[in-house]
This record gives C-alpha cells, structure tokens and sequence, in this order.
C-alpha cells in the first residue's frame, strides 16, 4: 500500500485527467469535472494541485500547440504516471472496503 | 466605429506577468486567456472580466508565485534593490486595497464609499512608506522587526478605531 494518501481534490483531478486520456491541460480539466460532478474550480486551485502531484510523480506533463485564443501560449497537456495509477488503485480499494465495512442495516432506506 | 476588441484587462495581465513563477507562466497565461475567451462568450464582456481579475487573485497563491527575487527583480541592473522593495511595498499595499474593491462586486456585505478607500488608501501608504523608511534607516535586523512591528500595530489600532470604534474618540466609526 502506498504511503501518499490522496486529498479529496487531489483525487478529483488525478481521476479526471485518466478520464481525458492524453487531452488533459487546464481548462479541459475544469470543463470535464463542472460536466461531471457540478463543481466550481479556480484555475489558481486547479494549477497548485497539477504542480503538487507532479512534483509527486503521479503526473507528468508536455507542452502541446499553441492557438490564438491562448495568445499564442503552449497548452501543457498531463498524463498519469504508473505511480499515479497505482496510487488511485490504492484509494479505490480502501474506499470499497469502508464500504462493505458498513452494516446493511445502517444504509436501508427508511 | 471600431469594434472595441475582446480583451482581458492589462492591468491584470501585468499583474500575473510580475507574480507568476516564469517556469509554468506560458501554459497558465494560456489558460487565463482561453478561460476569458469562454467566458466573453458565455457571459458578455463586462463579465468575463470580472471573472477574469477573480482567477489572476485566486492564482496569487505560494504554489504559482515566483521566488521573492524575481517578485523584487534584484537583479536587475534598471532598477536598485532599494527601490525594488519600495515598489514591492507599494504594489503589495496598492493589492491590498483592489481587495475590497473586488469583494464589493461579489457581496453586498462590503460596501466601501470613495471616501473608505481614501482613508485606507492614505493609511496603508502612510505605512508602507513608514516601513521603508525603517528598513533605510535602521541597520540591524532585531530592531527592524520590532519598530516594523509596531507601526503595523498602530495601523491596525487605527484601522480598527476608524471601523468599530474601539477607543471613542471623535473619529470611531460604528
């Protein structure tokens, strides 16, 4: 098991950027995970958690194309890392077992 | 007539060039950009941008600035480190102040008259310069911390004397 344990967030932007499958770079992060899970993200909170887990190995990134809605600047497209993927492995696995941890009744619908 | 054209607001732009780490500013600055583009689109112009200076403010964070000698540019040859740190004060002073200025747009819980932002305008530069005038004039570092110290103190008593009135005197607010 991994010693990293992923923030809420962290896992947020770690599981959309497997989503996007090499199209990962900033503003397309933000659109898929407002399209999914209806939440507001700020590029400054966006970008500290990209750099974090980058400087952690569970990403890393390339320059792509530049275009003139960009003002002629590089997107930087991310990719998971094999310690990314394993470590997203780690946390689905002790999030099922909370889940099944929990009695039957305590979830019955009332 | 010529169409004015869609553009972030500069001031701001400049503002994410002074503080951004040169390491990731191009892809981030395309973001800003592409980002405004969406909004002008979704929103109208006068709306992208307000939301345009929100992200510039919400990217001031320590993961996204530079290191402080890039922030002061002390190596420089146009300008000194003196008046580096002056402008750096004046900048972090004159931040201070846009600060309300952008929270009125988005609460109607602050609502600061002309008059507000003269007087903690003249505040806050009466102790930007007071500082820089210590960091001048006072050599050693234990002094400097403590006169630096309590000429903040004395800021924020009369911040909060002119706020809430903690004293009485004549010029208390409510």
């Amino acid at each position: 098991m991994s010693q990293y344990h992923l923030g809420e967030f962290e896992e947020i932007v770690l599981l959309t950027v497997a989503i996007l499958d090499g199209k990962a770079y900033g503003i397309s992060i933000i659109e898929e995970i407002e399209v999914r899970i209806e939440r507001n993200v700020s590029l400054g909170a966006l970008q500290t958690v990209l750099k974090r887990l980058e400087e952690k190995g569970l990403l890393r990134s390339e320059f792509g194309e530049a275009t003139k809605v960009r003002g002629g600047k590089r997107k930087r497209f991310y990719e998971i890392t094999s310690k990314g993927r394993q470590i997203l492995r780690d946390t689905k696995e002790q999030r099922v077992s909370l889940w099944n941890a929990i009695p039957k009744t305590v979830l019955k619908f009332s | 007539m010529k169409p004015t054209e869609d553009k972030p607001p500069k001031l701001f732009v400049k503002f994410f060039r002074w503080f951004c780490n040169t390491d990731f500013q191009e892809e981030i600055e395309g973001d800003l950009f592409e980002s405004y583009k969406n909004y002008s689109e979704r929103f109208g112009k006068k709306k992208a941008k307000w939301l345009f200076i929100k992200e510039v403010l919400f990217l001031f964070r320590p993961a996204i600035i530079g290191n402080i000698n890039q922030l002061m540019n002390i190596n420089s040859t146009i300008m000194s480190s003196k008046n580096g740190r002056l402008i750096a004060i004046m900048a972090t002073m004159m931040g201070l102040l846009i600060i309300p200025l952008i929270a009125m747009q988005f609460s109607k819980e602050v609502n600061w008259s002309i008059f507000d932002f003269v007087v903690m305008g003249a505040l806050l530069l009466s102790t930007g310069l007071l500082c820089e005038l210590v960091l001048r004039k006072v050599k050693t570092t234990r002094n400097r911390i403590i006169i630096c110290g309590a000429v903040v103190f004395i800021f924020l008593l009369v911040w909060a004397e002119l706020a809430v009135g903690i004293f009485g005197t004549a010029f208390a607010g409510t």
